[in-house]
């Protein structure tokens, strides 16, 4: 870990910005995700209002989660701590605060085009050619401001939460442009099956090249810190990060095991799905021992909870998904709700609660001031820890009835009765994640504006 | 020993696996792609292309696949999705997820009117429906929307299309010439064997219990809850949904009915039902109706056959 030279770092307003983005795009993206949830138990409720109906709310929800919410609280933590282990200040705070402007102009125009029907109808890659752009633009200048910063650092070495976070900004603005096939703006398309090949290789790596890493780097930087523990490992990072790489890119056709994709295809998803046991169970094993005897610290501290609930999450996550790409569990895991439930742990549980960890850990540190509410961030981490369990719980339910009816010959129709009670469970337990989001913003900006606490 | 990871090593290091990888799996599969047309690919028409566009506007494609397995049951179940279905798909519109039904082979499987109803609202043909309303959407683009939906299983579709073509036809001149003209050409096309069986099984509370929970849960959008064929899928649909209590006194036996409902009558809107009822289920509805509606039935009548084994 980086020696602290007990250099003052400045206000650090790209940080901020990012947090705050962050934090407002939670709150509204989950709104959305409960404008969803209610279609799904009383379908005419808001019946015919075009731009707020479900099959536009949808990906307006799916979006601003990984671009509203996650990828900037990540990001928020990453522009923290690269110039922190690097000894040296952030290349550009202004790069930095226009930066998470146009983030922001990028993300309203991907609502607004979303709800109006503008749409290029690719799970994951709907957004239209000119918010495509613009998403690549703001990676670019993300690359621009982190790079230059580790090129002015002043410690030689180069801590593996850099690692993380400069291979994933790269990576995802490259399959990013690929994925959305930007080289064709009207389409935004290959043409036929080889669409979707393409589809969900780019579709697995936001989740593998983009959340991942950047959580990853937040995890590596954020637990050492809380346990004061030097890190367990520094071969095993250097194993997990190139072993990351090397097998999570190679799994996006376990998402096509059940349709006319070339079986070779399919036989290398589905052996580094379950080979991506090794990179999660090294990372983790690195960090549990990283906190080996102090699991005490990390429980008095709100950062350290939220960070270390993700690990946790990751693990799940994790092994849920090397099972879900074995064929025989595919017959019934397929098609239903179980894959959404593996959805929220992923995004939400994993990735989701590592953004808020990093992003409290960092808060204090880049706006000089202690944080609002210790008490409200807890409350927070309860709301949102039980309300990802009580998720994946009652989707895994809604899914294994789901998919065992349709495999012994049920209609979809007939099933619907059955599953909506879960249905109704969901909304309830969304309003536990709801409340989380709007108690996490105004904790952050009470945090940052108005804070009555002494400067720290 | 973590020297060696300058941000020359991570950045090019990184970029050179996904190029690498980039090639394997997606670039590769990509030049060998053979795209031969499968046995029911045809092109779309401009219609049915602009009506593909309102399907992936509206998202329907996060509650609808559209690739059949070898191990599903729904409709479309005989024809294995091929890589040759899709050529001319941009995107593709594969789906991952059955929040609604798989909709590959779905052209033909119903007429026209039924779709349109069922956009104007779905509980309107289907009353546990979760599927959201779409009336919003304006005539013109449910018509093209309606369109797509029709061709979808392309060649094996336009064989179910004009089977519906030619049956509606017959349909709406049977009902035009009057109720009881209409009753009869209808009970003369289920086959001779059937017209003579009673419903086999006795009246009783508890089956017309039965009976009323499904007529609830598939039946009352279209026959209403009154068997009047008044229900709120009736102004879309042409012949409109059979009024019950006409069949009075016209010789209508539990089989006739029971044919109606497992088979459906293609060119009308009524639906098959034997996919989603088994056989108790569609005597009892059966048998509902008679009671309630017709106000005559003739369940446990003679011929009966051997004994049923359990007989409350
Ligand atoms: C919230 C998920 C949802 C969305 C969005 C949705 N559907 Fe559906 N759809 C369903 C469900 C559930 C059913 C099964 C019940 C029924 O027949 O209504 C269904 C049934 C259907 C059927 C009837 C299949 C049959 O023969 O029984 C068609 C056709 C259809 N949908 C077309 C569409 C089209 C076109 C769109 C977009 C404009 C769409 N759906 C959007 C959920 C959805
Ligand atoms: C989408 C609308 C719709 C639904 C849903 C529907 N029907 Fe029908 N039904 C019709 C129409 C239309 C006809 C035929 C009208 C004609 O040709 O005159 C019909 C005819 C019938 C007949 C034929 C009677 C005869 O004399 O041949 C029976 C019996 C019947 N329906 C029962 C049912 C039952 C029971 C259900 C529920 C399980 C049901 N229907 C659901 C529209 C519907
Ligand atoms: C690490 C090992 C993992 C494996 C082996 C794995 C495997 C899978 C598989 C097989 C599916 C497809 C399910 C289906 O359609 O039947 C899937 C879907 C998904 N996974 Fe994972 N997963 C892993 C981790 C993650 C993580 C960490 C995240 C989030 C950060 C994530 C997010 C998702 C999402 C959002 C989907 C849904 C895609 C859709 O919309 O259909 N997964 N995963
Ligand atoms: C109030 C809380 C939330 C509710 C009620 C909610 C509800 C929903 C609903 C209804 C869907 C569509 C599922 C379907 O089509 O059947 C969905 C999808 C999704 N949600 Fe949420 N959500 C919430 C919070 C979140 C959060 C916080 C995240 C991530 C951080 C998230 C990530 C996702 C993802 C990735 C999908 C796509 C799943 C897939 O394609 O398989 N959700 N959500």
């Amino acid at each position: 870990m980086e020696i602290d030279t007990g250099m003052e770092q400045e206000i650090n307003k790209a940080a901020i910005a990012f947090s705050l983005t962050s934090a407002l795009w939670f709150a509204l993206a989950t709104s959305m995700g409960m404008v969803a949830a209610g279609y799904l138990i009383a379908p005419d409720f808001m019946a015919n209002i075009g731009w707020l109906q479900f099959g536009r709310i949808r990906p307006i929800h799916v979006n601003l989660v990984l671009f509203g919410f996650v990828t900037p609280g990540l990001l928020a933590a990453a522009f923290y701590y690269v110039p922190k282990l690097g000894r040296t200040q952030l290349f550009s705070q202004k790069l930095g605060v226009y930066n998470a402007i146009l983030w922001n102009i990028t993300i309203a125009i991907g609502v607004v085009t979303l709800s109006a029907g503008y749409t290029q109808g690719r799970e994951y890659a709907e957004l239209i050619w000119p918010v495509d752009m613009l998403i690549v633009i703001n990676f670019a200048l993300v690359i621009v401001n982190l790079v230059m910063t580790v090129r002015s650092r002043k410690e030689p070495i180069l801590y593996v939460s850099i690692w993380y976070a400069l291979a994933a900004v790269v990576l995802t603005a490259t399959t990013y442009c690929l994925g959305n096939v930007i080289w064709k703006p009207s389409s935004g398309a290959l043409v036929g099956i080889q669409d979707a090949i393409l589809l969900w290789f780019y579709g697995h790596n936001i989740f593998g090249l983009l959340l991942t890493p950047l959580s990853l780097g937040v995890a590596y930087y954020v637990i050492p810190k809380v346990t004061r523990n030097p890190l367990y490992s520094h071969s095993l990072s250097l194993v997990g990060f190139w072993g990351l790489l090397v097998v999570y890119t190679h799994i996006g056709t376990h998402h096509l095991l059940q349709v006319p994709v070339p079986t070779w295809l399919k036989v290398i998803s589905i052996v580094d799905s379950v080979a991506m046991v090794i990179p999660v169970m090294v990372f983790l094993i690195n960090i549990w021992y990283t906190v080996k005897g102090k699991v005490g610290e990390i429980h008095a501290d709100v950062a350290g909870k939220f960070v270390f609930a993700g690990t946790i999450f990751y693990f799940f996550v994790n092994i849920q998904g090397s099972m879900m790409a074995l064929p025989q569990v595919q017959r019934v895991t397929h098609f239903n709700n179980w894959v959404v439930g593996h959805a929220h742990l992923g995004v939400l549980a994993f990735a989701g609660m590592t953004a808020l960890g990093g992003m409290y850990y960092v808060l204090p540190k880049i706006s000089g001031k202690p944080l609002y509410s210790h008490f409200l961030a807890d409350l927070q981490y309860w709301l949102v820890l039980i309300g990802s369990g009580g998720f994946t719980v009652v989707l895994t339910i809604v899914g294994l009835i789901q998919g065992n009816a349709w495999l012994n010959g049920e209609t979809v129709y007939r099933v619907l009765p059955a599953i909506q009670i879960y249905y109704v469970l969901r909304v309830a337990i969304g309003f536990l994640i709801l409340s989380g989001a709007y108690i996490g913003l105004y904790n952050i900006v009470r945090t940052i504006f108005f804070n009555p606490g002494a400067k720290a | 020993m973590s020297q060696e990871m300058t941000p020359k090593a991570i950045i090019f290091g990184s970029l050179l696996i996904l190029a690498a990888v980039t090639f394997v799996v997606v670039l590769w599969p990509y030049t060998h792609r053979h795209t031969a047309p499968s046995e029911i690919y045809r092109q779309r028409t401009a219609l049915e292309e602009s009506g593909r566009k309102i399907y992936l506007a509206n998202g329907c494609v996060y509650c609808h696949s559209q690739s059949i397995r070898t191990i599903d049951w729904g409709h479309g179940a005989e024809r294995i999705a091929q890589a040759g279905d899709y050529i001319s798909d941009e995107p593709v519109a594969l789906g991952s997820a059955r929040t609604g039904v798989d909709l590959s082979q779905e052209g033909g499987e119903h007429p026209d009117d039924w779709h349109i109803a069922h956009f104007i609202n779905p509980r309107y043909t289907r009353p546990n429906s979760i599927m959201p309303p779409f009336e919003w959407l304006g005539m013109e683009n449910i018509k093209s929307l309606t369109a797509y939906i029709q061709s979808l299983g392309m060649k094996g579709a336009d064989k179910r299309m004009q089977r519906q073509r030619h049956w509606k036809e017959q349909v709406a001149t049977a009902y035009e010439a009057g109720p009881a003209h209409n009753i009869r050409w209808l009970a003369e096309h289920v086959p001779e064997g059937w017209r003579n069986i009673p419903n086999p099984y006795p009246t009783t509370p508890a089956g017309l219990a039965r009976g009323h929970k499904i007529y609830q849960d598939f039946c009352l959008g279209c026959h209403s809850p009154i068997g009047d064929g008044m229900g709120p899928a009736q102004p879309w649909i042409y012949p409109p949904p059979l009024n019950f209590t006409i069949l009075k006194g016209r010789e209508i036996s539990g089989g006739i009915i029971y044919y109606q409902i497992m088979n459906g009558i293609t060119g009308s809107a009524m639906p098959y039902f034997k996919k989603e009822l088994e056989s108790e289920k569609i005597w009892d509805v059966g048998n509902y109706v008679a009671e309630y509606f017709i106000n005559q039935s003739d369940a446990n009548t003679e011929p009966k056959g051997i004994d049923a084994s359990y007989e409350p």
